[in-house]
């Protein structure tokens, strides 16, 4: 890529957020937990409960997995603390590392230096992945012996031998003198194993023979043995890789790329490049070169977006390239952002209207028991048996998620007194430490006067 | 054993069938694999004669082993048949690697195995390649 060397334009991307460390509370989550016949487990994978709508998900996974429904769009409806995250998590858990899954926030998308579409576009094809082949003909063997014959004088061509050998063959090669000087700048002596790249001679290291083991007693910790190759020495090795479009974007925004694009410096891709992208990879499709996974972009917290949001989204969703839009919501009817309209989930009608709503349940006492037992293995807390029935009665008279930050705190508690079970009075403990939501909002209304500020409430009283 | 279906489970007799299917379509790979070594190893040899051929003797004839026969022959004679040799056995190797492709695909088949993502994919370029890298290196 060093042929032009155009000013580079910075361009801005929707920060990658990797799907374990964003969602710590649901880092127990490995899967949907159904089985093969899609019927769902009652625990299983890390989920519990929430049957029909796990299985819902489900149908959607496999459909996703067919390919058949690009995109769509797909709602998790539920009050707080149902599992919504739960569930868009194991879906991406479960469509393995191939499929691309892009996580985002709703409120993620308003920021200053892009707009919210361009926010959103770059989302979109975030989730869309294209696979493609790399096919690279490579010398792979083991460095028997190498000879180089250097002039009596000093200078001139230098000339030598290389032979290599896999389990099968044992060849030599005759070395030039460009040959002989990338060898001996890789420090390769024999014993290595080592790849010989035919196309452009270069040559890189894998690593020492396990046969040669024992021709050094000390040796750096780095040195890595490997075994000698097996089978033909001249090899065809095929690689596939998976980018996502988005990824496309940026370099040919970024330099001139293999399309010779122009670059704008607004810090957001052009849609011409995009256009241009759709038009090449879809060339690529033609020719069997390509194959299009759409992914799936999963919105938490929808109702954060606004009006212009969900008309992008209408449109965004028409295109043909574009994956499976997953969104979760916690809102019944209410306002739709930036306007006055009511509606439900916060969602305009007519975007509801393309929408698969999956809806999810409060936990019953019995669930909510197998989840916090769950969380208490993923944190590594030993609950005794009274323990963890308090705990479930908290989790049902609060809320799960005030039940499941107990957990740590609890065993934080527990390990300062040098327990090795959390008692019922550790989290007694911290059940008076920390308050609650109900708690802490009854506590407000009481202490209201001593606070700073307290005459906004009043104001927002009298505007509403 | 999952991967058979239930009629086949049933009866002894299909079973033995259906792992006689397996095998063959195991054998069929692991002969073109071989194929293909033992190919290789012919195309080293023969470019090992030919650095020879290109260096060293000045004499005009060299002497070539047919099986277990030295035949004295023209060098520049000699060279032209190493050369054809290995332009068809380049292309032997092409057709070779291309079936074993269908024979693996054969294989995962038989064994009730998906089958490989991108595997039949064309490659890109080596200029789109290039292009491409670059992504890949972050």
């Amino acid at each position: 890529m060093a042929t032009t060397t155009t000013p580079t334009t910075k361009v801005p991307e929707v920060r990658d957020i990797t799907r374990i460390e964003r969602i710590g509370a649901h880092s127990h989550i490995r899967g949907l937990g159904l089985d093969d016949a899609l019927e769902p487990r009652q625990v299983s994978q890390g989920m519990v409960g929430q049957l029909a709508s796990r299985r819902a998900a489900g149908v959607i996974l496999e459909m996703i997995k067919d390919g058949h429904i690009a995109g769509r769009a797909v709602l998790i409806a539920g009050q707080p603390g149902t599992g919504k995250t739960a569930i868009a998590m194991g879906i991406a858990q479960s469509l393995g590392p191939d499929t691309p899954f892009t996580a985002l926030a709703g409120s993620e998308i308003f920021s200053l230096e892009m707009s919210k579409t361009e926010a959103l576009s770059q989302a979109f094809r975030k989730a869309i992945g294209v696979r493609i082949k790399e096919e690279t003909e490579i010398i792979e063997g083991e460095v028997v012996e190498i000879q180089i014959d250097r002039p009596a004088t000093g200078t001139g061509a230098k000339v030598g031998k290389l032979t290599l050998k896999t389990t099968e063959m044992e060849t030599i090669y005759d070395l030039g003198n460009k040959m002989i000087d990338s060898l001996s700048k890789e420090k390769v002596q024999a014993g290595d194993v080592i790849t010989i790249d035919k196309a452009t001679g270069k040559i890189s290291k894998l690593g020492r023979s396990f046969t040669r083991a024992r021709d050094y007693d000390a040796m750096g910790a780095q040195t890595q043995f490997v075994q000698c190759p097996e089978g033909e020495l001249q090899k065809r090795k095929e690689v596939v890789h998976t980018v996502s479009l988005h990824e496309i974007d940026v370099i040919n925004s970024r330099t001139q790329g293999f399309l010779a694009l122009f670059s704008g410096d607004t810090g957001e891709i052009k849609s011409e490049v995009r256009e241009q992208i759709n038009a090449k990879v879809c060339e690529w499709r033609e020719e069997g070169k390509a194959e299009i996974i759409p992914g799936v972009l999963f919105i938490d917290e929808v109702h954060m977006l606004d009006m212009e949001c969900f008309s992008f989204l209408n449109r965004a969703l028409e295109s043909d390239l574009s994956p499976v839009l997953i969104m979760a919501t916690n809102r019944g009817i209410t306002r739709i952002r930036g306007t006055n309209y009511q509606s439900p989930h916060g969602i305009p009608l007519d975007l509801l209207d393309r929408l698969l709503i999956i809806a999810t349940s409060p936990y019953t006492e019995k669930e909510t028991k197998q989840i916090l037992k769950i969380r208490c293995e993923e944190e590594d807390v030993e609950l005794s048996e009274e323990a963890h029935t308090v705990l479930t009665r908290i989790g049902m008279e609060t809320s799960l998620r005030y039940a499941m930050q107990l957990i740590s705190t609890a065993g934080l508690v527990c390990r300062k007194r040098k327990g090795t079970e959390v008692q019922v009075e550790d989290i007694k403990k911290v059940y008076s430490l920390f308050l609650d939501e109900a708690r802490s909002s009854q506590y407000m209304k009481e202490y209201q006067e001593s606070f700073l500020f307290n005459e906004t409430q009043t104001a927002q009283m009298e505007t509403s | 054993m999952s991967l058979l279906n239930e009629e086949t489970a049933m009866e002894p007799h299909g079973v033995v069938e259906y792992l006689t299917e397996v095998e063959e379509a195991a054998e069929d790979v692991l002969t073109t694999k071989q194929q293909i070594i033992d190919l290789d190893m012919k195309r080293n040899r023969n470019r090992e004669a030919l650095n020879a051929l290109k260096s060293g003797m000045c004499s005009e004839k060299v002497k070539i082993c047919f099986g277990n026969m030295f035949i004295k022959f023209p060098k520049s004679q000699a060279t032209q048949m190493i050369q054809k040799d290995q332009e068809q056995l380049d292309s032997e190797l092409n057709h070779l690697r291309k079936g074993l492709k269908a024979n693996v695909n054969h294989l995962n088949e038989k064994q009730g195995k998906p089958e490989l993502s991108g595997y039949n994919l064309l490659p890109l370029s080596a200029d789109e390649m290039k292009a491409i890298k670059s992504v890949l290196k972050r």
